[in-house]
């Protein structure tokens, strides 16, 4: 038995090496991977350093000298300077951990793999990062790196008064924060914005929700007839694109438009003022977002009925069951398990649904003594912001807030969920 | 009441229900479908029966002369049609691997997925513009597809994931047995089981380009680039009371084609969106 | 074992943030800033090849590409254009375009963005002299100064006007008391004597106006953003002018609202409606809709005094980004003059602001551009200020509440009022 200090060697003298990538590799006698390694290394740092160094420099400063420098171009290199940086670090951590992990190998006598089981080691572990790395490489461009910006953005100053390219941006710190929640202007409004929101959210959420799987569950009646004749329409307001119908629906629910003179009269009711009563415009809204919203879940809750086995209701009729005995006892509690992801998605939809309010009535009608409009959600009054007062950093700060509050409760419910907790979901 | 009888009134109740809600479905949707044939321009004036209905907004929409719709709607084809591709093979390896396979990160993985779908990218518009700038995808429509395909990803993986988790493990287990590698169990035999859950997300890769007017106005330039969606809500944007009839037409061209590829493939749809609860 | 790993990891971090350094500029920050540029360029600026136009969507056909052509043969310049909505996208693509150097060399804006995109250094300031800017209307002018300076050079004016269908109305009422008579009488079911967007600022102020409120007060130093005259006595007047028409029911609810001007044009182009105050880019439209259209100044108001109405001024700006802003500015000396303008008129129908044009006979015997001439006497240009932007929320929601009968006139004005102090202090 040799002894414990020569028993590391050669991991140790492996990683030191690797400090320049691939060198760890050559000692282990691996050269082709040590080459790949050294390569790799090379061309990334010949590659990015000058522009991460810009890149860096621009981060810190957000520029120097107004109308040459823009702070928010500065920003977004900066960003991307900071995920290539995790990337190469990311291969380089891997360099180190493969130098060590072979250098032990050694230390234990068991012998590097061959160039051939290396490559079959790489497949058979590989295989998922192989998998995965070209949709996440996508990801991180597409959707990681706007948030990232959004997330720096709501910690600067960035206004009309600090636009490049005639001025800089700088970093502020909270103040943002600190004034949406300190100035009254701010927090009356962002408070009152928040509220309706909520009620939105569970309004016409909850309502899409039950009527669709109402209407599957009517539908999927036995004796019912003609099944796939009803099952077609029903799915048609989730076939015509939404930004479609929503204009469609403004069209209609306006003072001269359909509702108040051809429906309304026909039940001899008196024309309501959708457009310009916050109340009524609201009640539309929900109404609305409930006859886009519910096709969803009908088409899902009707494949679920189609799939509960027919012995368990033959098991409750035997025992005497009656139609709300078997519903809410069977079908509701089936339908609710399988969905409740899904479910939980669409509040959190609605939550950010811009689209239904911007559409329908631009977030208004307006209030008195208000900045945001009557059916203003938090993410229709970020876009006025954005565009009346150009408050690019409150804007992206109430974003932040927004996101946390949703991030929190979804994550909350998602954990409360049965099926999230089954070992096989994660 | 005998057994008869409450069946009749049960089944009476749902088809007046049932009707009701088809007439509350399908309203809208005929009065625009009429609308597109009224003679006038503005919202007002259109009947759902106009008396003497017209296909001017039609011709005046084919008319390559006068608007640039027909070149809309080819990119728009172009653009669905590429994002579903795309789509599918990204997903489908992504939600395979989280599937089948535990690796470092998996869990983590998976709940980025979960979160990034929740934050709203909107206050980072400039961003996108900025990145599209120096990769020089502006006014292309390789841009618009990639931005759309990496929105497409964290949802879609969760969904075909959990539909994967249902298909047995001694499927692939038994053809590993004899000797085939990972790439072609995956292609030969987990594939050809997702259809159903496939066809589910091409499907919303497929309309999602379809009803997106704000990142794909940022990032196209030219009239002739525009999209279905940017070229009709500027058709609306600019002058709604005057133009409502055309954008019914254009409206109703959109929506026809989109409701018959749901209604194709409404079975596969169905059963790829539960599957992933019901089993186990 | 880990640890050592995060110690390396993390050096190497730092390793990289100490090698971020700034770009080296010399060499461009040495290249002179635009907006010191002026009139001594004029030896130094060479000549470009090409330059570069943003013009209003829809309004290039029939003259641009003429100027253009006689502005090659007189300097031997290229001139390229492109056409992008003017009211949004034209400011907002200057915005990324401009940083990312793809920016063009001269476009056309609103002069109420004035203040804004020069705040955010996207156009420039430029010189020209003083026989050309006499050229045209001083308001027009004045339209397109911002803290002192000039900005651009106007190219067309527009104004709300009175425009009435002449199937139902024989002639112009001159006062608003008898047309408030005519459509007392006239207002029945869907049918009304007269309709106008008062709900909306920019239609509303000139009631308010003309009864003597103002949004900035006009000192010698330029608008003092301080006093805001939107609820002093005239302004309430004007007010509680506008809510008796839509108590008494003479304006319908649906006119009300994001999608009232839509509601409007429908019912006037449905031809249920006698008279309207539109601006003169309602013209086509009606035509289009078959109505026979005759136009007119505004009536006075019952005060004796005319309605004061909000004039836009679109303008010829040079960009911040140009690297020719001497020839940038020769062109819209050329797209302005006298002759390119008539036949911009000619082709586009806006009104120019030349003053020698006011008596052609192009715009003398056309009624509409007679009437917005003639309404441009007395109205006053919007305010160019970016505080300006904090007014048009505040005012419609104080406007719409005065139409809707939620609140009166002194109330909301007052809280409108406040409601811009506020934001003013806290954005700007």
């Amino acid at each position: 038995m040799k002894d414990s200090t020569s028993s590391k060697k050669h991991r140790k003298t492996a990683l030191l090496l690797s400090i320049l990538p691939g060198f760890g590799q050559f000692y282990n006698k691996q050269i082709l991977k040590g080459l790949v390694f050294l390569i790799l290394a090379v061309s990334f740092g010949s590659v990015f350093f000058e522009y991460m160094g810009v890149g860096y420099w621009g981060l810190f400063t957000l520029g120097e000298i107004p109308k040459l420098d823009h702070s928010i171009f500065l920003l977004i290199d900066g960003i991307i300077a900071v995920i290539l940086t995790v990337m190469g670090l990311g291969i380089y951590a891997f360099n180190l951990y493969d130098a060590y992990h072979n250098g032990k190998r050694r230390d234990l006598g068991e012998g590097v793999n061959s160039v051939r089981k290396q490559y079959h080691n790489l497949i058979d572990n590989g295989f998922p990062y192989l998998m995965i790395s070209p949709g996440f490489f996508l990801l991180i461009f597409v959707v990681i790196f706007p948030i990232i910006f959004v997330l720096l953005l709501a910690f600067t100053n960035y206004d009309l008064y600090h636009s490049p390219p005639a001025n800089l941006v700088d970093w502020v710190g909270l103040q943002n924060f600190k004034d949406i929640f300190v100035l009254d202007v701010w927090r009356s409004t962002f408070f009152s914005v928040l509220t309706w929101t909520i009620v939105w959210t569970f309004g016409a959420t909850t309502l899409q929700v039950a009527l669709g799987i109402f209407l599957a569950i009517l539908i999927n009646q036995k004796d019912l007839k003609g099944k796939v004749l009803f099952r077609t329409i029903m799915i048609l307001p989730w076939a015509v694109p939404a930004f479609i119908t929503i204009l469609i629906f403004s069209g209609m629910f306006n003072d001269l438009g359909a509702i108040n003179k051809v429906l309304l009269p026909m039940v001899g009711l008196d024309p309501i003022p959708w457009m310009t009563n916050e109340t009524f415009t609201r009640l539309a809204l929900i109404m609305i977002q409930t006859w886009l919203g519910f096709p969803f879940i009908f088409a899902m809750t009707t494949g679920i009925l189609q799939s509960i086995p027919e012995e368990l209701y033959e098991a409750a009729d035997v025992d005497g069951a009656s139609v709300f005995q078997k519903f809410f006892s069977i079908t509701l509690p089936l339908v609710l398990y399988a969905t409740a992801p899904i479910l939980i998605t669409q509040y959190t939809f609605n939550f950010n649904n811009f689209n239904v309010i911007f559409l329908f009535n631009g977030g208004g009608p307006a209030l008195p003594s208000q900045n945001a409009g009557g059916t203003d959600i938090l993410i229709s009054w970020i876009y006025r912001l954005t565009m009346t007062s150009a408050q690019y950093g409150k804007a992206a700060a109430i974003t932040m807030i927004l996101s946390i509050i949703v991030i929190t409760v979804a994550l909350w419910q998602f954990k409360r969920t049965k099926s999230f907790q089954e070992e096989d979901m994660m | 009441m005998t057994k008869k009888q409450s069946k009749l009134i049960r089944l009476t109740i749902s088809y007046l229900i049932i009707l009701t809600m088809t007439a509350i479905v399908l309203y809208p949707l005929l009065w625009v479908l009429g609308s597109s044939f009224n003679p006038g321009n503005s919202l007002n004036s259109s009947q759902m029966f106009p008396d003497n209905p017209t296909l001017k907004h039609y011709q005046f929409l084919f008319d390559l002369e006068r608007s640039n719709y027909l070149l809309w709607y080819w990119n728009s084809m172009k653009i669905s049609l590429m994002t579903m591709i795309f789509s599918v093979i990204l997903v489908s390896f992504t939600a395979y691997s989280f599937s089948r396979y535990r690796f470092v990160g998996r869990k983590n993985g998976l709940m980025t997925f979960l979160i990034l779908q929740m934050i709203p990218n909107f206050a980072a518009l400039i961003a996108i513009f900025v990145l599209a700038t120096r990769l020089q995808l502006i006014d292309t429509h390789l841009g618009l597809i990639l931005f759309y395909v990496g929105g497409q990803i964290p949802m879609s993986t969760w969904l075909m994931k959990g539909y994967l988790d249902t298909i047995p493990k001694d499927l692939d287990e038994s053809a590993r047995m004899d000797g085939a590698g990972h790439f072609r169990i995956f292609i030969q035999i987990i594939m050809p089981l997702a259809k159903p859950i496939i066809s589910v997300v091409a499907l919303f890769a497929f309309i999602a380009p379809l009803g997106d007017f704000i990142i794909a106005r940022i990032l196209l330039r030219s009239n002739e680039q525009y999209t279905l969606a940017v070229g009709l809500y500027d058709l609306v944007a600019k002058q709604f009371g005057n133009s409502f009839t055309t954008f019914a037409a254009g409206a109703v061209l959109v929506s026809v084609p989109i409701a018959l590829l749901f209604l194709v493939f409404q079975k596969y749809f169905v059963s790829g969106l539960t599957a992933g609860g019901t089993k186990g | 074992m880990k640890k050592n790993w995060l110690v390396l990891l993390l050096a190497l971090f730092v390793a990289m943030i100490v090698a971020a350094c700034a770009p080296d500029r010399e060499e461009q920050a040495e290249t002179p800033e635009g907006s010191d540029t002026g009139t001594e360029q004029e030896v130094t600026e060479e000549k470009p090849e090409k330059l570069v136009i943003w013009e209003d969507i829809d309004k290039s056909a029939g003259w641009l590409e003429d100027a253009i052509a006689s502005f090659e043969e007189e300097h031997g310049i290229q001139v390229e254009f492109k056409e992008l909505n003017m009211a949004d996208a034209i400011r907002d693509q200057l915005r990324l375009d401009g940083p990312a150097g793809s920016a063009p060399d001269i476009v056309t804006l609103p002069h109420d963005q004035i203040g804004q995109v020069v705040t955010e250094g996207l156009i420039q300031e430029i010189t020209v002299e003083e026989d050309i800017l006499a050229r045209y209307s001083e308001s027009a002018v004045s339209a397109q100064m911002y803290n002192g300076a000039l900005y651009g050079l106007p190219k067309a004016t527009e104004t709300p006007v009175f425009i009435y269908n002449k199937a139902l109305m024989e002639e112009a009422p001159a006062t608003m008391d008898e047309l408030y008579t005519f459509s007392k009488d006239f207002t029945s079911g869907d049918n009304y004597g007269f309709l106008a967007l008062w709900d909306n600022f920019y239609f509303a102020h000139a009631v308010l106006g003309g009864m003597g409120g103002y949004v900035f007060n006009e000192t010698a130093d330029g608008l003092d953003r301080e006093d805001i005259g939107l609820n002093n006595e005239g302004a309430v007047e004007g007010a509680d002018y506008i809510q008796q028409w839509y108590a008494e029911g003479l304006f319908p609810k649906a006119i009300v609202g994001e999608t009232g001007g839509a509601a409007m044009d429908g019912l006037f182009n449905d031809g249920k409606v006698a008279s309207v105050m539109n601006g003169p880019w309602a013209f086509q439209g009606m035509r289009d809709a078959g109505i026979d259209i005759g136009v007119a100044a505004m009536p006075t108001l019952p005060n004796g005094e005319p309605m004061k109405t909000f004039m836009g001024v679109k303008g010829w700006n040079v960009t911040a980004f140009t690297e020719y802003p001497y020839w940038s500015t020769k062109l819209i000396e050329h797209l302005t003059s006298d002759e390119v303008s008539l036949a911009r008129f000619e082709a586009v129908s806006e009104i120019p602001a030349n003053v020698a044009l006011v008596e052609d006979p192009a715009i003398a015997e056309n009624e509409g551009a007679k009437a917005v001439a003639l309404q441009s006497q007395y109205a006053v240009p919007m305010p160019n200020i970016p505080e300006m932007g904090e007014v048009w929320g505040p005012m419609a929601s104080a406007l719409q509440t005065i139409a809707t009968e939620k609140a009166d006139a002194k109330s909301a004005l007052d809280e409108a009022v406040d409601q811009i102090k506020t934001n003013i202090e806290t954005n700007h």
